[in-house]
Formats: structure tokens, sequence, C-alpha cells
């Protein structure tokens, strides 16, 4: 197993102290688990379930509190769903494109904004879960997973058509391209993450004051740009997908 | 940091689960919510734009009956007028013919007077001459 650490303990500080690459075993089986990214996520879940159950609990037709900042959500979705999908199809795709978003994001602000390392934990540290590789590459297989269904499901094997489509002297990169749009996808908000956590984590264990609230701030930002992102290429891929299904029929 | 377990299948079920759970809980009512607004809204425009068309009409309407009214009313007034004259006309005809017929009774009496006055005068006038006359020669 490959593992780098990343140790860095100058000063007594309790909060400013980083280390990478260590985590939370858990043995499920002959299974190993990180517990600390399962616990953080489950965190983050029972956050959207709880605001999602508090703004349909009683659902009004002039929104109010809860209800209009979750609906704001929803629209926002849906108009990121819609501009890249387009209008015909988007509909079935919002549930998908808008869970990545909202799980991301929450992650990622969760990340950013609970004070998670004053809860000690055995081994490894609490962070956000899209903090971990194995949460970047898992949502994004399953967007590898949710484009070639769309595009199954649209053309049936006809879809392999679009490697060869304008010339089979594309097909290598055609092919390479559904590796790389997975690879590219969960690295750059995997490394992004890590990355603003550990700039933010230097910076407190160097100028404990003050000093590192812009980089907060900006760590912000970027996690909020991160999961807009993640959501629109996801529902990009989608629609490329779509759209060679949908070369036979009508316009585009 | 790149070490992949059993985290990546079970965090990658776990957010499938989210996504079914999330799209009972969430996405699908509070979907049906907006889309039913937004029929509400056009049901309430459409009717407005309905009462408004149907207002504008009523006032059309109403106007057309108003100058019908007034251009009724005008032609009431004038025909009253008309014949008001024309009888004040009669009327002032009759009077004249009256008048006229009064002063022509009067003329005639007037006439027939003199006429016996003459008369009695002239057998007056006979009388005494011969009076005179005898008077003279007697």
């Amino acid at each position: 197993m490959y593992q780098s650490s990343v140790f860095i303990n100058l000063s007594p500080p309790l909060v400013a102290s980083l280390e990478v690459g260590h985590h939370l075993y858990w043995h499920l089986g002959n299974l190993k688990v990180h517990g600390q990214v399962f616990i953080t996520s489950w965190v983050v879940i029972a956050v959207l379930l709880i605001s999602a159950w508090l703004a349909t609990r009683n659902p009004q037709r002039v929104p109010q509190g809860i209800q209009n900042l979750m609906e704001y959500a929803l629209e926002f979705i849906r108009n990121l769903a819609r501009d890249q999908i387009g209008e015909k199809e988007y509909r079935s795709w919002v549930p998908f494109v808008g869970t990545l978003f909202l799980f991301i994001f929450v992650s990622n602000w969760s990340g950013a904004l609970v004070p998670w390392k004053l809860i000690e934990l055995p081994d490894g540290e609490l962070a956000a879960p899209t903090n971990d590789i194995n949460t970047t590459v898992a949502l994004a297989l399953l967007v590898s997973l949710a484009y070639f269904y769309a595009g199954f499901r649209k053309a049936g094997l006809g879809y392999f058509a679009k490697y060869i489509q304008p010339t089979p002297i594309l097909l290598p990169i055609a092919i390479l391209e559904d590796f790389t749009k997975p690879l590219s996808l969960s690295f750059r908000l995997f490394g992004n993450i890590l990355a603003d956590e550990l700039v933010v984590a230097v910076l407190v264990l160097l100028v404990p004051l003050i000093v590192p609230l812009p980089v907060m701030l900006l760590g912000l930002f970027t996690s909020a740009i991160q999961a807009l992102v993640f959501a629109t290429l996801a529902a990009a891929y989608i629609h490329e997908a779509l759209e060679v299904g949908g070369e036979h029929g009508e316009e585009h | 940091m790149f070490d992949f377990d059993a985290t990546l299948p079970l965090m990658a079920g776990q957010f499938l689960l989210l996504v079914v759970v999330l799209n009972a809980l969430f996405f699908r009512p509070l979907s049906r919510v907006i889309e039913e607004r937004q029929a509400y809204i056009q049901g309430q425009g459409v009717q407005a734009r309905q009462k408004l068309a149907e207002a504008e009409r009523l006032a059309r309407q109403y106007e057309q009956e108003l100058a019908q009214t007034r251009r009724q009313y005008q032609a009431t007034i004038l025909q009253a007028q008309e014949e008001a004259t024309k009888e004040a006309a009669t009327l002032v005809a009759a009077a004249q013919a009256e008048a006229q017929q009064q002063r022509e009774q009067v003329e005639q009496q007037l006439q027939q007077q003199r006429q016996a006055a003459l008369q009695t005068l002239q057998k007056q006038v006979d009388s005494l001459s011969n009076q005179i006359l005898a008077k003279l020669l007697a």
C-alpha cells in the first residue's frame, strides 16, 4: 500500500498540526475502510436530509424560511442541468446532478467551516469527505457510469458510433477520453480541497491570527466553485452522450 | 494519500442511496411545488388577461350606448323644438285670424251705425227744412 505522509509539528498549538495519509481504519471482514471519511460524510448526508425534510415537510405556495432557501438551491440546480443537458432531457437527470452538487458543496464547506480537528480520533483526523481520493474517484466513476447509461439508453449499441463518428482516426483519443474524464474530475476536486486545507493548515501553523482569514475565504470560494464545476461537467458529459443518440432524429 | 480500498465502492453505493432518497424527499416534491406555483401564476395571468379584455369590451359597449343615447336625446330635443314652433305658429295664425274677423265685424257694425245715423240725420234735415219752408211760406 502506498502511503505518503507529511508531518509538521513545529509548535505546541493543538489545532495546528498537519497530517496527510493517516486514516482511521475500520475493518469490515477483510476489507479496510477509511472511517473518518464515513463519519463526516454521514454528517453531510444528515445535514442534507434534515434540510430537505424541513423544506418539504409543509410546502407552501408562498415559500418561507428554509423552503425558500432549498427552492433557490433547486432552481439553481435545475437551471444548471437545463443549460447543460437541454430542455428536453434534463428533468430525469436533475436528481443525480443535483445530489452531486449538494453533496460536494456541503462536504467542501463542512471541511472549511466546521472545526473538525477539535474532535480527537485515535488515528487520522476528520476532514471534508472530498478530501479523500476514494470519495472523489467514487463520484467520478459514478459520473462515467451515468453518461454511459445515458448514451446506451438513448442510442443502444449505436452509442459506439461516437468513437468513430467524425473519423476513425480519432478512435484512440475517443477511447482515452473515457479514462481522462473521471481521472480529471476526481483529481481536480481532490487536489483543490486537499490543497486548500493544507494551505490553511500551514498558514495557521505559521501565523495563527488574522493572516489565514483571506485564504480561508478563498477556500470557501474555491470549494463552492469546485462543486459547481463537478456538477456542470457531469451534466455536460451526460449531454454529450445524449447527443450521440439524438443525432439520428432531430436537430442540434 | 492514494490508498484505495473498500471506501470507494461503499462511498459510491452510499451516494447512489443518497440520490434515491433525496429524489424522493427533496427533488420530486419541491419540483412539484415549483411547477404547481408556475401553473397557478400562469392561470392567474390568463384569468387576469381575460378579465381585462372583458372590461375593455364592456367599456366600449357602454361608450357606444352612451353615444347612441346622446344622439337620441338630441333628436328628441330637436323634434320637440320643431313641434313647439309649429304649434306656436298655428296658435299665432289662429289668433290673428280671429282678430281680423273681429275687426271686420266691428268695422261692419260701425258702418251700419254710421249709415243709420246718416239716415236719421237726413230725415231730420228733411223735416226741419219742411218746417222752415212752411214757416217761411206761411
